[in-house]
């Protein structure tokens, strides 16, 4: 195992696949000499040429959508959004060109496109720079929504993400681009839609994934010191979801608490708990709790943003309200 | 313009047209969607403009595209297919009125149901045969009215940036549905927008498939030698509804009628046997093999297979 930043394993993962296949190309918005706005593409355009790593102009549109275009035509985009929230300004090019061109042109065609998009809070980026916008994209039948939280899985699910013959929004939060853990060495493939049971426990599941995964970690260990055994589950992405390994959890614990930084108000944990209710209502003995950010857009002053994106006391407080019962 | 040439251009006019005459029978008889937009009176923008193209070049067609799409090699039998909803259809079966064929070894990429949509595509694929080395070109086409999205923009200015062998097909015809052009471009004519964006525009008389022919193959050169993308704008107009069943009350019959005097399929014909190209029986007797061959591709379509509800999970993820 090397211990490396999340930021560290992206570049890795970009860098392996850009020397395994010549069908690899990056581009985006400042992506080639100056490495992206967060780093992420740091001498790749020095190691693998102009060719392979490019800017674009500030057209999202043509950035996805000639990801699409490049994607049907034999080759394995992978582009960047420089924030996720931008999905907004692209969103014809996801939702209907990366999503749909292979099922209504009668799968005729493949999309292995990999639209990356740094999601999430961090640092006062704002109402338009800080969106975790997963659920917008989870009814796009077609796409995988991934969500890596951890520096293993941001590189084994990325190498996944551009091996894959499919359209990937690969969410990476930007608020964990400096957290480092252990990454295997080596060939390092991570199963896209297939959760991570990060601790096991037994008497309350908090699924959660991204900052929140980390928030329910610190707050398992808390709780852990009273007695209290809690089970995290990050379903690594919301498309496809892992239904199964949380309701087995769920049939386990017969608690669920579900925690991410988006609204709650159209939120996944919205179609979690719907699942849960639909197929293992009777395994509750309490009402599921959500812990998410609250509806309302993230103001810059990060005084504030705190109060906006939900954090350890947030996850333990969520955690004793279903247990309370 | 070589004999040969002009010939072809007037039986693939009459496959199109053709083709078209037998689906609006199939939407009579109430086996498909009257939604179908009608390519009546643009047959010579398609296929002077697709003729011009190989086999292994790329096409994003538009909502009124199947004379594009016919143009460019699409099995007729798999067209009708489509339309009737068979399994033997390029979609399997998925759609009916207006569908999203493709044909990917003739390079049939498909269509935007968003119109517009296609720009941006047609600018990743000029990206990748770029990125292959290879001397293909994409052709998109698509209205005056869908030059007014942001995409174009955003498309234009990358296939121009970076010389992408694309070639811009705009079919001028006057109506966005209802809109008039002059209610809704900020210029005269689409091509005026081709200099911001440093390429050729250039204006083409769209009932005249030769003029569009030799305007297309000075810019598939252009784009084959590596100069970058041209803007072709295609004078045309449909003589039929937006869609089948359209009451049609923004313009007049008069302005149709004005129209009707330069089509195609009637003004070609006129003028290959004026100079002396083909006789009237060259004429008589490709139409009658078009014909044929049509209505075998018919035939073969309408002994297809519907598809079962299975279909309908079928293909969304590889």
């Amino acid at each position: 195992m090397a211990v490396m930043s999340y930021a560290r394993a992206l570049r890795e993962a970009l860098a392996e696949e850009l020397e395994r296949d010549d069908s690899v190309f990056v581009m985006g918005q400042d992506v080639g000499a100056y490495g992206g706005a967060f780093g992420i593409t740091k001498g790749l355009q020095d190691r693998f040429g102009e060719r392979r790593v490019f800017d674009t102009p500030i057209s999202e549109t043509l950035i996805v959508g000639g990801g699409v275009g490049a994607a049907i035509t034999g080759l394995r985009p992978v582009v960047e959004l420089q924030y996720a929230d931008f999905v907004s300004i692209a969103m014809d090019e996801i939702y209907n060109k990366a999503a749909k061109w292979r099922y209504m042109h009668g799968g005729l065609f493949t999309v292995p496109l990999v639209i990356r998009a740094p999601e999430g809070a961090a640092n006062g980026g704002g109402p338009e720079h800080s969106q975790s916008p997963e659920a917008m994209l989870m009814s796009a039948a077609g796409l995988h929504v991934v969500t890596p939280s951890t520096p293993a899985d941001a590189k084994g699910l990325l190498k996944s993400a551009i091996r894959s013959n499919n359209p990937v929004l690969f969410l990476e939060h930007k608020g964990l681009y400096g957290l480092k853990g252990e990454v295997p060495e080596g060939e390092h493939l991570v199963e896209i839609g297939k959760a991570n049971v990060v601790r096991a426990g037994t008497h309350v599941t908090v699924v959660a994934w991204t900052t929140l995964m980390h928030r329910a970690l610190e707050a398992a260990e808390q709780l852990a010191a009273e007695g209290i055994s809690v089970e995290v589950i990050d379903p690594r992405g919301v498309n496809p979801l892992d239904s199964e390994t949380i309701l087995e959890s769920v049939r386990r614990t017969g608690r669920l608490v579900i925690a991410h930084e988006a609204p709650k108000t159209g939120g996944a944990g919205g179609e979690v708990a719907a699942i849960v209710a639909e197929q293992a209502i009777d395994y509750l003995a309490a009402p599921i709790v959500r812990v998410a950010g609250a509806d309302v857009p993230i103001p810059q002053n990060t005084a504030l943003e705190r109060f906006v994106i939900p954090g350890t006391p947030e996850v333990v407080a969520g955690i004793r309200t279903v247990l309370s019962v | 313009m070589e004999i040969d040439t002009q010939l072809s251009l007037m039986r693939e006019m009459l496959r199109v047209n053709l083709w078209e005459e037998r689906l609006f029978r199939l939407i009579e008889e109430g086996r498909t969607s009257g939604f179908y937009h009608a390519g009546r009176g643009q047959e010579a923008a398609a296929v002077g403009a697709v003729s011009a193209l190989r086999s292994d070049d790329y096409l994003l067609y538009n909502h009124r595209g199947m004379g594009q799409a016919i143009a460019k090699g699409v099995p007729l039998d798999r067209l009708f297919g489509d339309f009737l909803g068979m399994t033997e259809g390029t979609t399997g079966g998925l759609g009916a009125g207006i569908v999203h064929i493709a044909w990917p070894e003739v390079g049939v990429l498909g269509q935007s149901g968003t119109l517009g949509g296609a720009f941006v595509l047609a600018a990743g694929a000029g990206l990748s045969i770029r990125y292959r080395e290879t001397d293909q070109v994409v052709m998109c086409f698509f209205g005056e009215g869908a030059s007014n999205r942001g995409t174009w923009h955003e498309a234009a200015n990358a296939a121009s940036l970076w010389k992408l062998p694309v070639i811009w097909l705009c079919e001028n015809n006057g109506y966005s549905i209802s809109v008039p052009a002059s209610s809704a471009l900020s210029t005269p004519q689409v091509a005026d927008r081709a200099s911001a964006y440093g390429m050729p525009g250039v204006v083409v008389d769209g009932m005249d498939p030769i003029a569009v022919r030799e305007a297309t193959d000075a810019a598939v050169a252009r784009a084959r030698a590596g100069e970058g993308p041209t803007l072709i704008e295609v004078m045309t107009y449909r003589l039929r509804g937006h869609y089948e069943g359209d009451p049609e009350t923004y313009r007049s019959r008069e302005e149709v009628d004005q129209w009707r005097l330069r089509d195609p399929l009637i003004t070609f014909p006129e003028r290959l046997l004026a100079s002396g190209v083909a006789t009237q029986d060259d004429l008589d007797r490709m139409k009658a093999e078009v014909f044929e061959e049509i209505q075998a591709a018919a035939e073969v379509a309408l002994r297809g297979t519907p598809p079962g509800a299975d279909r309908v999970m079928q293909g969304l993820y590889a």
